[in-house]
């Protein structure tokens, strides 16, 4: 093996193992549990299955909370409006799919490139109208617009409003009420191929002018750097991501309603970005499994004795507080608290 | 510099009359210019009517009391306020509403009154930025940063030069305030521009630090044939240094002159000696 290889190799040791497991997931819990990756009896059902259904979640929700860490952490730009993207993206795929009577494979294709051409370009637009407005008054701008456009779609009749449409024009390979395990890891790679999209980008010089944006804009202005320009890309890159993740959304739900513009989109990746670490790699990815996967487990009730509690109903009381524990106890989140521990760790031993 | 010959527009009969020096400067080919700078904040008017030309090659040190618009003025010329009414000229060039980070590439760079660095990112990252923001790389999004190794090569330089190198890969909150000083002006030099604008560059430091920063800045000066512009609240720091002085007193220019005219200049020692500023020339009786 190259020695190229091998260092990267030893300092991706851990994402490798992550990896490993990922891709074993479906399998491992087919052995233990005895249901088959591929579902029971001819029909999608099992264990195997409806775990793979929780971790396709969790992965849209990981694409999602990274583009949203590339805007907010690396970027230092606070948007409030990020499920305007997630929504589009969407939307966009729905339309072109349903509205146009193409076939299927064309829709598909045409969706997914016209959906994150008109995110980026939307982006783009808000961006130039709004970044010159700082912090606060930027975020409050973009809910506006956000909030905007989810009213308005709420009520249009060419997408039947509040009900929404239902996705029937998919081609036959991407439907994950039937063969869910290959949505599986069609949806794996593309989390992949985001962290080491946005990981090559933070490491290039393009991205470093980002970071030094987030740390100081007016010293980044003052040393030559057009600013504007360099949010633009960030906002516009992030835009496009997360119309990524709103297309998966709906092909796994088969589903276009309004409520993939509400606000919940904007915050559950904040949230998960906030806890798993701001401005870290796999801190949205992290906080997007934390967050995701506790919800799934103690979503339900239990019954202790003669005594049941329900936790679900109260499970944005138990976020609520567990968020404002994070941002007071450990405000770099999960990632930023380990890697502060590790290296203050290193320090005390030399 | 290609000797093209300056004019500034005729904006009032006052601009008619053009004196000996005037004269001097067109000659010795002006490269910093203000035109009859202006600058309200609503209805206080911080600088009036103020006209500077400085010199390629020299230090000219602006100077004055709290309050006089030492600091607006400072701004007008780099950018960072656009004047009411007036205009700045670089090197022949009208810049008065050229965006702030089109001046770093046109050879003017500016140090802050207050530390202003990128405090979580490393000394040499800091630096590098500075030297890629003049570069075509920063728009590459595929390579590593750090495999551009010219950039890392010249801030690597330039931080040896300041006095860094120890402490090249930690992280810039980490630095004591003088240590913070340095990499400020490291991020400053690794751009070379041909024009330092210094705000009040020794706010904040030991006094005995304050001769040895002097000393620096001079240094590099002569090295680089570069023009420095200083302002300066202490009189007694840019004395020896500098080749001209501009002295302002509430929003309007009170004298301009060597040092030596300056420090015989009975106005000026009523402002420095007459106000609450008493004590901003003592040095200079001292020598």
């Amino acid at each position: 093996m190259p020695v190229s290889w091998r260092r990267t190799l030893q300092s991706n040791w851990f994402h490798v193992l992550v990896l490993l497991f990922l891709v074993m997931f479906p399998h491992l819990v087919g052995w233990i549990t005895g249901d088959s990756p591929l579902g029971v009896g001819g029909r999608p059902r099992g264990q195997s299955v409806f775990w793979q259904l929780i971790f396709i979640e969790l992965f849209i929700f990981a694409i999602l909370a990274m583009s949203y860490n590339l805007m907010f952490g690396f970027t230092g730009v606070i948007s409030f409006g990020h499920a305007l993207f997630f929504g589009m993206g969407g939307y966009i795929l729905g339309l072109v799919l349903e509205k146009t009577g193409a076939a299927s494979e064309v829709g598909l294709a045409a969706g997914v490139i016209i959906g994150i051409v008109v995110c980026g370009v939307l982006g783009l637009i808000i961006g130039v109208v709004s970044l010159r407005l700082r912090g606060v008054y930027f975020a409050i701008f973009t809910l506006a617009v956000a909030e905007m456009f989810a009213i308005y779609i709420g009520r249009w009749p060419v997408t039947n409003a509040e009900d929404g449409f239902v996705l029937s024009n998919l081609p036959a390979f991407l439907n994950p009420a039937r063969d869910r395990l290959t949505y599986y890891y069609l949806v794996l790679i593309l989390m992949i191929f985001t962290f080491l999209f946005i990981r090559r980008l933070i490491n290039s010089p393009t991205g470093s002018v980002l970071l030094a944006i987030r740390e100081n804009e007016s010293r980044a202005q003052s040393i030559g750097y057009n600013t504007l320009i360099f949010k633009l890309l960030s906002i516009t890159l992030a835009g496009m991501i997360a119309a990524g993740a709103g297309m998966l959304q709906v092909i796994l739900t088969k589903k276009v309603g309004p409520e993939i513009l509400t606000v919940s989109f904007t915050v559950d990746p904040l949230l998960m970005t906030i806890i798993g670490g701001v401005g870290t790699f796999s801190g949205p990815v992290i906080g997007a499994s934390v967050l995701h996967l506790s919800e799934r487990i103690f979503n339900r009730e239990f019954i202790i004795g003669s005594m049941s509690i329900n936790i679900g109903q109260n499970w944005s009381l138990i976020l609520g507080i567990a968020f404002i524990l994070v941002v007071m106890v450990f405000p770099q989140g999960i990632v930023g608290t380990w890697a502060k521990w590790r290296a203050g760790k290193k320090t005390t031993l030399e | 510099m290609s000797g093209a010959v300056f004019e500034p527009p005729l904006r009032n009969p006052k601009d008619i009359f053009i004196s000996d020096q005037d004269c001097r400067s067109f000659m010795t080919n002006v490269i910093l210019q203000a035109r009859n700078l202006r600058k309200e904040f609503g209805g206080l008017v911080a600088v009036d009517d103020v006209s500077l030309d400085v010199a390629p090659g020299t230090v000219h040190s602006i100077i004055g009391p709290n309050g006089a618009g030492k600091t607006t003025l400072f701004n007008l010329l780099t950018g960072q306020y656009k004047p009411t009414r007036g205009q700045v000229f670089f090197k022949g060039q009208d810049i008065t509403h050229v965006a702030l980070h089109r001046r770093a590439h046109l050879g003017m760079g500016r140090s802050f009154q207050i530390t202003n660095i990128f405090p979580n990112l490393t000394v040499l990252e800091n630096v590098r930025l500075a030297a890629q923001a003049l570069n075509r790389s920063q728009f590459n999004f595929f390579r590593r940063a750090d495999s551009f190794k010219d950039l890392v090569t010249r801030a690597y330089e330039v931080i040896e030069l300041v006095g860094l190198r120890e402490l090249a890969l930690s992280p810039a909150t980490v630095l004591p305030h003088g240590g913070k000083r340095k990499l400020e002006l490291a991020i400053l030099l690794v751009a070379d521009p041909e024009l330092l604008l210094l705000d009040e560059p020794t706010a904040g430091m030991a006094s005995e630090q304050v001769p040895e920063l002097i000393k620096t800045i001079d240094t590099i000066r002569q090295k680089g044939n570069k023009t420095v512009i200083l302002v300066e609240h202490n009189m007694n720091v840019v004395m020896n240094i500098s080749h001209r002085i501009t002295v302002m007193n509430l929003g309007k220019l009170l004298a301009e002159g060597s040092p030596a005219e300056i420090s015989a200049d009975k106005t000026v020692q009523n402002v420095y000696l007459g106000g609450l500023y008493g004590d901003a020339i003592e040095g200079t009786r001292h020598e």
